[in-house]
């Protein structure tokens, strides 16, 4: 166990060095943030640039500022923001959790509705019901997630009045963010949970729990639901590092002060330091997600360890 | 439970009671203003950005002000002095001034301020720059102080009542540091600041001891909001009273207008459009191929068309606000014949290609620029367009000289001073001019910037933009209005060219 252990870990400790430097290199294509820095100013000398730079500390070589970030990261210092110099951590720390409430509250708004919504498919295999659930998901699986978001705002915020349109502040300003982005992944959701139900129903203590006389809603819930559990944690987990890469669009709209903001504005003011900083911390969680996984796996079934 | 709800409604009504009797009669409600973009730090040496100027203007004061007519009066500074040839400028201080943590104002500020600026900690930002004839400030006693300069600035006085030149508390920077000083500024103005939450918003409150006109509302309250989609909800949503340029395009205006309960007010802005020539390669090399390109392109009907009524023509590289504004300068016709002729006499063939570079998300330019491009195909040019992403065409396309034949800049200095757009536009060798070199121009540009005497100044400003006109420097289009978007609860609300706002004089119902 202990030499699969370390292998998942130095795999995964690879991908976040490949990361870093790949997002490294990239942000410095999009151009020179001094020149960024100076746009309003007519009277901008080459001297005046140089001075800048040297203050940005992007006229070191591309090697050294790599390395001052990599090994940044091992203190939590991500150096200062480019757009006036705040440590890049405190932005973290105050867009961080604000993007994983949502992905959260996201996962809650996509579970509570595929469970149940999966195990009436399931059920009622074939049926219209089935039928009908199958129709409504694929809608919400082609829905574009800004289109969606625009539609709830017209009529929660302006027409009904009844949710705020931005920002985040207090619990109804998560309910249409995180039905927005819920929805997408409901779509796909119900049909994982009733495919999975189905084959749970077919197993043998399922007859055996039928043929004890137990209610159907106890043989559902009480047998079915929770031998089926497991494949669907592991999937919900998998499909949360998914949920944070989508969340800047989601964000942008709803002008929520998380992760994705932050990388947008970052990308626009040339700010190396924000930018690697975000990227580098969501292949962080992504990667983190992804190991704990295959722990688990690994943890499950001896097959896999031995692999 | 029903006694501790009980005890909590009391609790609050002694509480609002009490906040109702120590807020002053004059300072009442909340202002919330959305603004596109959050600067990242308030202090003024570290930028440019006009978003910076919209929340600090309330902050800060400069020496000199100068508010929504555009007329520069006494700041800080009660008077002044030009002196020495425009090489000092002596200045008498207003008294009984205190920053917002009862520190004093006086010479010694005014001396650090400008020693900051051009010391160390300015050399970091960009602002520096555009003050680099100062020289130093030399206190001649607690309330006048001199400014030495290097050479006559004669756009300086303005200048100083903006960014860069805002007064600064040496004690409190010198006390809490550079960084705090960033995220906790403090000026002399008429709101202080309360606290700021980066990428979301800054809150300030009214400032009882500032020296001018007190503020009618006690909150004032910034939200960073950069879609404007989203800042125009929050407004119509009714949580967003204000919403400053640069936010609603043009398209969005007859959302605002349905509305009853908020409206659009706008004034004419600083910005101005103009597509602008290669002087030194291809066709556009040719004065007659850019006149018959003028000619050929109906700008008026391009304006009435696609700016619904939000813009006027220009006729040079400036609006009228502008020192240096001709009103005598007359337009070039529409006239597709002569523009014909004009392209004929050059030896242009039919079908020539013609590249627009325009900045990729200005959704209205595009507009714009596709209705120049089927002008230019009536008189027989192949105009195409390519759009770039806006910071490589600023930065990377236009001043390394690699553009098409034509290219979009949109340009507005805040100091609306024509020198500071036909300087950098027209001298050999600027940024913003990688193709042209013109003795005669560079000749006229130098000479205005060493004279005090602003009207004589104003007539070679005057001079430069007729001799660019006559040479087609440019195709002049537009100068955009800036648009604010406003709840019906707001009062007294005077737009501001600038985006230098100033909210002491609004009230909320």
């Amino acid at each position: 166990m202990a030499g699969f252990l370390i292998k998942r870990i130095l795999q995964a400790a690879f991908v976040i060095v490949a990361v870093t430097l790949v997002v490294a290199f990239a942000v410095r294509l999009t151009g020179d943030p001094a020149l960024m820095l100076s746009q309003g100013a007519g009277s901008i000398t080459e001297e005046d640039l140089a001075r800048i730079r040297e203050a940005l500390g992007v006229n070191k070589p591309f090697l050294v500022q790599y390395t001052d970030f990599f090994l940044g990261i091992f203190t939590l210092d991500f150096g200062r923001s480019f757009l006036g110099g705040t440590p890049v951590i405190d932005l973290i720390g105050n867009a961080l959790p604000a993007t994983l409430m949502l992905a959260f509250a996201s996962m809650f708004v996509s579970i509570a509705v595929s469970i149940p919504l999966g195990i009436k498919a399931a059920v009622s295999r074939g049926k219209w019901a089935d039928q009908f659930i199958r129709i409504i998901s694929l809608i919400g699986l082609s829905f574009p997630n800004f289109w969606l978001a625009i539609m709830l705002v017209l009529l929660f915020s302006i027409t009904l009045q009844w949710l705020p349109p931005s920002g985040m502040d207090g619990f109804a300003s998560f309910l249409m963010p995180a039905i927005t982005m819920g929805i997408i992944l409901t779509a796909t959701n119900v049909r994982l949970v009733r495919t999975s139900m189905l084959e749970t129903m077919q197993s043998q203590y399922i007859m055996v729990a039928r043929a004890k006389g137990l209610s159907e809603s106890t043989v559902l819930y009480k047998h079915a639901l929770r031998n089926c559990a497991i494949p669907l944690i592991t999937y919900f987990g998998l499909q949360f590092g998914g949920l944070l890469g989508g969340i800047v669009v989601v964000e942008r709209v709803f002008n929520w002060p998380g992760l994705g903001t932050l990388a947008f504005d970052a990308v626009g003011a040339r700010d190396y330091p924000v930018l690697q900083a975000v990227i580098t911390v969501l292949s962080m969680l992504i990667v983190g997600v992804n190991l704990l996984v295959d722990i688990a796996y690994g943890l499950i079934d001896p097959r896999i360890r031995t692999e | 439970m029903i006694k501790q709800g009980m005890r909590t409604a009391l609790m609050a009504l002694a509480l609002a009671g009490g906040m109702m009797a120590s807020a002053p009669a004059h300072a009442e409600g909340t202002l919330t203003v959305s603004s596109p973009q959050d600067p990242g730090s308030w202090d003024p040496v570290d930028t440019f950005l006009v978003n910076w100027a919209s929340v600090a203007t309330n902050i800060y004061d400069g020496l000199t002000y100068r508010g929504p007519d555009t007329k520069l009066v006494p700041g800080l500074a009660t008077s002044w002095e030009v002196l020495d040839d425009g090489l000092r400028i002596r200045f008498a201080l207003r008294e009984g001034v205190t920053f917002h943590n009862g520190e004093p104002f006086n010479a010694d500020a005014v001396k650090f301020t400008f020693d900051r600026l051009m010391g160390e900690e300015g050399k970091k930002g960009p602002q520096r720059s555009n003050y680099a004839a100062i020289d130093n400030v030399e206190v001649i006693d607690d309330y006048t102080v001199d400014m030495h300069l290097t050479q006559p600035d004669p756009v300086l006085l303005t200048k100083l009542a903006g960014y860069g030149a805002m007064i600064v508390p040496p004690k409190y920077i010198a006390e809490n540091g550079e960084d705090y000083f960033n995220a906790h500024p403090v000026g002399t103005g008429p709101f202080k600041f309360v606290s700021y939450e980066p990428k979301v918003g800054i809150k300030l409150e009214a400032y009882d001891g500032f020296w001018g006109d007190q503020a009618k509302i006690s909150d004032l309250e910034y939200r960073f909001i950069s879609e404007p989609s989203t800042a125009v909800a929050e407004l119509q949503a009714g949580r967003v009273d204000l919403v400053i340029p640069p936010t609603i395009p043009i398209g969005m205006i007859p959302t605002i207008e349905e509305d009853p309960n908020i409206q659009v007010v706008t004034t004419a802005s600083p910005t101005v459009y103009a597509l602008r020539f290669n002087t030194a390669n291809g066709i556009t090399k040719d004065e007659r191929v850019r006149k018959a390109m003028i000619y050929g392109v109906d700008r008026k009907a391009i304006i009435d068309a696609v700016l619904g009524g939000q813009a006027s023509e220009i006729v040079s590289f400036q609006g009228e606000l502008s020192f240096g504004y001709d009103p005598s300068l007359e337009p070039l016709p529409y006239d597709p014949n002569k523009a014909k002729e004009l392209l004929a006499e050059a030896g242009v063939a039919p079908g020539a290609n013609v590249q627009i570079n325009i900045r990729g998300n200005d959704s209205t330019f595009n507009e714009v620029a596709q209705a120049v491009a089927s002008y230019l195909q009536i008189i027989g040019l192949n105009a195409t367009i390519k759009p770039y992403e806006t910071n490589v065409l600023l930065n990377d396309i236009i001043p390394q000289g690699k553009t098409g034949e034509m290219f979009q800049q949109s340009w507005g200095g805040w100091t609306l001073d024509f020198d500071n757009t036909a300087y950098f536009m027209y001298h050999t060798g600027e940024k913003w001019n990688p193709y042209d070199s013109d003795p005669k121009m560079d000749e006229l540009l130098e000479s205005q910037r060493a004279i005090t005497d602003q009207a004589k100044r104003e007539e070679i400003l005057r001079e430069i933009a007729n001799y660019a006109a006559d040479r087609a420097l440019e195709m002049p289009l537009y100068n955009l209005n800036a648009i604010f978007g406003l709840s019906n609860r707001v009062k007294n609300f005077t737009p501001v060219p600038d985006s230098r706002l100033r909210l002491n004089e609004v009230s909320v119902d």
